[in-house]
């Protein structure tokens, strides 16, 4: 499971701006949004119901949770003129 | 002469082998080498781990553009065990617009076992791109 996500970019004055996000933070935060979430989550099926696309709760859930686990390793730089940024998940 | 084959012949001079068995001690030692150089080569590689995109594109300006990506494999794989989520109205549709763009591909005949195998088959896999201005490498490491 990824620990550390770190996001840098250039900002319009050339520097270069570092922020480090720990995950177990943002899943704190998401376990303090959980009743949002869970609405959001039975809004999402019921409305796949309506239009007739079943997913799997479960089988989405436990996607989700692989590509959650598989994550740590990945980096993105992208570094074009204006627009430069890396990001990273350890 | 690697350290053996110099000790046969300190031996040899030193008068303690005959030549005889100096040329046999020779002969058996060049017979040993080629089975561990087969077996070293019989060792399996470290499998890679990583999926590595580099795209250069000198092509815009003076800066040249860069985007360097690099994907576990095991994301790929989870990536892959997703699609077997994708409801089957949808495929429908993604086929159908898969057609239209001139891909007939049926992406529900398509099993999770042949896009394992797709994945692990993956580290042989070297794209190497290289023109006058742009420059794509796809590798696994």
């Amino acid at each position: 499971m990824p620990q550390l996500v770190t996001v840098r970019y250039r900002r319009p004055d050339g520097r270069w701006r570092r922020l480090f996000i720990p995950v177990l933070l943002v899943l704190v935060v998401l376990l303090m949004l959980s009743p949002l979430l869970v609405l959001a989550a039975l809004g999402g099926l019921i409305v796949g119901r309506v239009y007739g696309y079943r997913v799997s709760f479960l089988g989405a859930l436990g996607g989700l949770g692989q590509v959650l686990w598989a994550l740590p390793g990945a980096r993105l730089e992208i570094d074009d003129g204006q627009t430069a940024f890396l990001i990273r998940v350890f | 002469m690697d350290e053996q084959g110099r000790q046969i012949l300190m031996m040899l001079a030193e008068g303690k082998i005959t030549a005889d068995e100096a040329e046999r001690l020779i002969n058996a030692l060049e017979r040993q080498q080629p089975e561990l150089a087969a077996g070293a080569e019989s060792r399996p590689k470290a499998r890679p781990k990583y999926l590595r995109v580099l795209v250069e594109d000198t092509s815009t300006g003076d800066e040249p553009s860069r985007i360097n990506i690099r994907v576990p494999l095991q994301l790929l794989r989870a990536g892959v065990r997703l699609t077997s989520l994708v409801p089957p109205k949808a495929m429908t549709k993604i086929n159908t617009e898969l057609a239209r763009s001139g891909v007939p591909i049926d992406l529900s005949e398509l099993k999770p076992a042949q896009l394992e195998e797709l994945i692990d088959q993956l580290h042989e896999v070297t794209v190497d791109v290289d023109d006058s201005t742009s420059k794509v490498q796809v590798f696994c490491e």
